[in-house]
């Protein structure tokens, strides 16, 4: 399947949800939803004295007749919320013989859909060589384009090349399988900043959970081609299934040290894992 | 010969590399990609696996494998290996005759330093020094072949085994010997002879057998036939004595005693290789008497003991009717001295009666004189000489009268004329010889020859042998004793003071002694004695022993015999190897 037909299913399964949107995700630039700041919603407010640079439109002439004073209106404001969605496009995300690369198009973009379902806007970034916005991205996620998983460099590399403009307050998800050697904290740190809620989705292939068969094996790095050859018995793959736990929940305890939700998710059963999303509150049905 | 029976076998080691090809194949390095190595950077490697490793890595099951396949193929070519010396067992055939103790002048209990076998022990002793066997067997060769004891190993263990060998036989019978060693040694076996001799024939070729002589070239005199018979009511004594030297001329100081008393002492001159003969008349009831020779190169030859003759009589009790014949068969029982008086039952009864003559322990002969179809016979008379009766008889020229009885209703023929039965016997119910005798005597010229007296000698005698006891008191070593008891079991005493129990097996007790001596036999109230001579003129004469060795154990020719095959380790340690094999495979939880 092509990458539209990935894009296209991931839409169709995105129909089914909307984006959650927590109440700290409600400010941002006039949108369909109404904000917790004054704004130029015609829903009323407040009153306060003029202040001058207000807009004179606002200026309740009634009150000013009666108490000649300059009073102006408060509507509330309306505003958008946004998802940033963060895609990790690093080669490991198209792992051969796996269905990793369309598990990733898939949700995104069902998770793309959930933001239109939910009125939000949203750009999708891509983290190769730096951070990147995906060709028309703002529209609904069937025609993005450019979205390739081709980049040699980790995850941690993209955030110091060429860091994402994150609009404040948005909602951020990030898609990734977080092999990178780099401090889940820096990154969570990045990601937290400014954001109304931040959800970091592990999607690994059933390949990169489970060690493979006894025997001698040649291990290839997908994104340097780093080789190593190993002989895989019972204790090597126990310490491999260690070693992914520990991963596991390494970013699991920097997610709750930065207020951000982990979920990890299998390439393979990806349809269902998405109560995991509704669990973590990301998705909503809509 | 090959290490590898079956060479052929060998096509199935192409199974090895086989083998190995499935294990490196198997074990090559399937190459997998993964998402990063992040996750197999272990802080502690596993014992066998998780380095990296540049040589090719294969489990310890798969060494076993190639192991067991190796063992099994070896194994189908049916391996054989070259026995080492030590490896083979070896069957000691000791010569167990008299001449064994040559050199013995210090009496017959002492062992003389000089004696063959006194040098055949320090051999032997040598020969297990200086190599080791896997099993060491002795066949003592006396006139029987007999095994010593069981397997030793040690030298120890022979020189206790050794304490059998005495060297009293009269005889040795090497060929029948070395054939029992053979049996029971097997065909890895590996044989030797100890003896005083030189292998017979010119040329040795000893068939895994070792021939060592220990013997030499000695002047000796000897007794070499002893006897004691009766003659009227006094008994005869005949002892012939022999130098056995090549050249020297000797003479023999002799003394002949009985108990305490000197009955002759002289000295006698003989020339080399000469006999000469003593002869003594005693009365009858002399008792042992002993005959001593000075004491020489061979002991037991030395001396000899003779018993008074046995004297059995016979009471017969003559019916005939005919007076002429009971004259003439009177005459013959007296001649033969072997008719005691009628003084109580008798045990023979001359009759002409058809039925058979009362008395339970009686005899008969039966003498029938019917002229009706009288026919004279003068041969060829058919005479079965196995027969008691008819043990000396010539008949050649004799005209035997007798008439013809139509159907032989008398028993078994003894002697017959072309289909006419002259005499017959017959065994009745009660164990009772009945003797049928078809003669006209004043027809026939039997009665007119040596056969008549022959005949009642033999008849006698015969019957004389059916009454308890010994038929003779001295034995030549090496023969057997009859004695004729009503016990079922006798107690035998031996010159040693040692006692045997012999049980009847048939009509006598047959007694082999193996050491010469005085013997006793108690059966019930009854005892009798015997005396047993050496009396062996080939173990006397030593001009005939020898020194030297004789044959080999290895030879060339007989190389496929050092062979020993070896399958069964092969097929043991691959069956060792598999039980491992398992053992690991299902003990190991994949980690091999």
């Amino acid at each position: 399947m092509s990458t539209r037909e990935h894009l296209l299913s991931g839409e169709a399964l995105g129909q089914r949800y909307a984006l959650a949107v927590p109440q700290t995700a409600l400010a941002g630039t006039t949108g369909s939803q109404l904000g917790r700041r004054a704004g130029n919603s015609i829903d009323f407010q407040d009153y306060r004295e003029y202040q001058p640079g207000d807009d004179l439109r606002t200026i309740d002439w009634g009150v000013f007749a009666r108490t000649d004073r300059l009073t102006i209106k408060l509507f509330r404001e309306e505003v958008n919320p946004h998802l940033d969605l963060l895609l990790d496009a690093s080669r490991s995300m198209a792992l051969e013989n796996t269905r990793k690369s369309a598990a990733t198009l898939r949700l995104a973009a069902l998770l793309g859909t959930a933001a239109e379902n939910a009125h939000c806007t949203h750009a999708t970034w891509l983290a190769g060589d730096g951070f990147q916005r995906a060709a028309n991205d703002m529209m609904l996620p069937s025609a993005w384009d450019g979205l390739g998983f081709a980049s040699r460099r980790p995850l941690d590399e993209a955030f110091t090349i060429l860091p994402p403009r994150l609009r404040r307050l948005g909602i951020r998800v990030l898609v990734s399988d977080l092999m990178c050697p780099g401090e889940p904290l820096s990154i969570l740190r990045r990601l937290a900043d400014g954001a109304a809620a931040v959800f970091v989705v592990q999607l690994l292939a059933q390949a990169d959970t489970e060690p493979p068969e006894h025997g001698n094996v040649q291990l290839v790095d997908s994104e340097t081609g780093e080789e190593r050859e190993i002989f895989v018995d019972a204790t090597v793959a126990a310490q491999f299934r260690e070693a992914l736990a520990r991963h596991r929940e390494s970013w699991d305890v920097a997610c709750r040290q930065t207020g951000a939700r982990f979920i990890s998710l299998v390439a393979e059963k990806l349809e269902a894992s998405l109560p995991a999303l509704e669990e973590a509150q990301l998705l909503v049905p809509a | 010969m090959p290490f590898l029976t079956y060479p052929l076998a060998l096509m199935a080691a192409a199974a090895l590399p086989a083998l190995a090809a499935i294990y490196i194949l198997r074990n090559r390095y399937r190459r997998r990609e993964v998402s990063s190595l992040m996750l197999w950077q272990f802080a502690v490697l596993s014992r066998e696996g998780g380095a990296k490793v540049n040589k090719l890595q294969l489990p310890l099951v798969f060494f076993l494998e190639l192991l067991a396949l190796a063992l099994l193929v070896t194994a189908a070519t049916g391996p054989r290996w070259q026995l080492p010396a030590h490896a083979r067992p070896l069957v000691i055939i000791l010569d167990d005759s008299a001449s064994m103790l040559a050199g013995d002048s210090a009496g017959a209990s002492a062992v003389s330093p000089n004696s063959p076998r006194t040098k055949a022990v320090v051999a032997l002793d040598e020969l297990l020094k200086s190599r080791k066997f896997l099993s060491i067997r002795l066949v003592l060769a006396g006139p029987k072949p007999r095994v010593l004891g069981s397997a030793v190993t040690t030298a120890t263990e022979v020189r206790e085994v050794l304490a059998q060998w005495t060297c009293q036989s009269p005889d040795a019978a090497l060929d029948a010997a070395i054939a029992l060693a053979n049996d029971l040694g097997g065909p890895q076996s590996q044989l030797l002879v100890l003896t005083d001799h030189a292998p017979p024939g010119s040329e040795f070729s000893g068939d895994r057998v070792q021939w060592w002589a220990f013997g030499g070239t000695q002047p000796n005199l000897a007794f070499v036939n002893a006897t004691r018979t009766t003659h009227g009511e006094s008994d005869r004594v005949l002892l012939e004595v022999a130098n056995y030297s090549a050249s020297a001329v000797a003479t023999a100081a002799y003394r002949i005693t009985s108990g305490s008393n000197l009955l002759r002492s002289a000295t006698l001159k003989l020339e080399p290789r000469a006999r000469q003969r003593l002869i003594l008349n005693l009365p009858a009831n002399t008792p042992a008497i002993e005959a001593a020779l000075d004491a020489d190169n061979l002991a037991a030859d030395n001396r000899v003991t003779l018993l008074p003759a046995v004297r059995k009589r016979i009471r017969v009790q003559n019916s005939l009717e005919d007076a002429a014949l009971r004259s003439l068969v009177d005459k013959a029982l007296e001649a033969s001295g072997l008719r005691s008086s009628l003084s109580a039952a008798p045990e023979i009864i001359l009759h002409n009666a058809r039925a058979t003559p009362a008395g339970t322990n009686a005899w008969g002969l039966r003498f029938l004189a019917e002229t009706n179809a009288a026919t004279p016979h003068t041969g060829p008379f058919i005479v079965d000489t196995a027969h008691p009766l008819a043990r000396g008889l010539f008949l050649d020229g004799v005209v035997w009268t007798a008439s013809t009885p139509g159907t032989n209703q008398f028993g078994l023929p003894v002697i017959t004329a072309g289909n006419t039965p002259l005499l017959a016997v017959t065994e009745d119910a009660l164990r009772r010889q009945q003797i049928t005798l078809h003669l006209i005597p004043d027809r026939s010229t039997l009665t007119a020859t040596p056969n008549w007296p022959i005949f009642f000698w033999n008849l006698l005698t015969w019957r004389a042998r059916e009454t308890p006891g010994l038929v003779e008191s001295n034995f030549r070593l090496g023969s057997e004793v009859s004695v004729r008891a009503q016990t079922n079991s006798v107690q035998l005493i031996l010159p040693g003071g040692g006692t045997r129990m012999l049980t009847k097996s048939a009509e006598e007790f047959v007694l082999e002694p193996e050491t010469p001596g005085l013997y006793t036999v108690n059966a019930g109230n009854s005892s009798w004695q015997f005396a047993v001579n050496l009396l062996a003129p080939e173990e006397s004469d030593l001009a005939t022993a020898k020194s030297g060795k004789w044959g080999e154990w290895e030879k060339p020719e007989e190389a496929r015999r050092e062979y020993a095959s070896v399958l069964w380790f092969f097929v043991l340690g691959a069956l060792v190897v598999m039980v491992t094999h398992l053992f690991l495979v299902t003990h190991s939880k994949g980690r091999v």
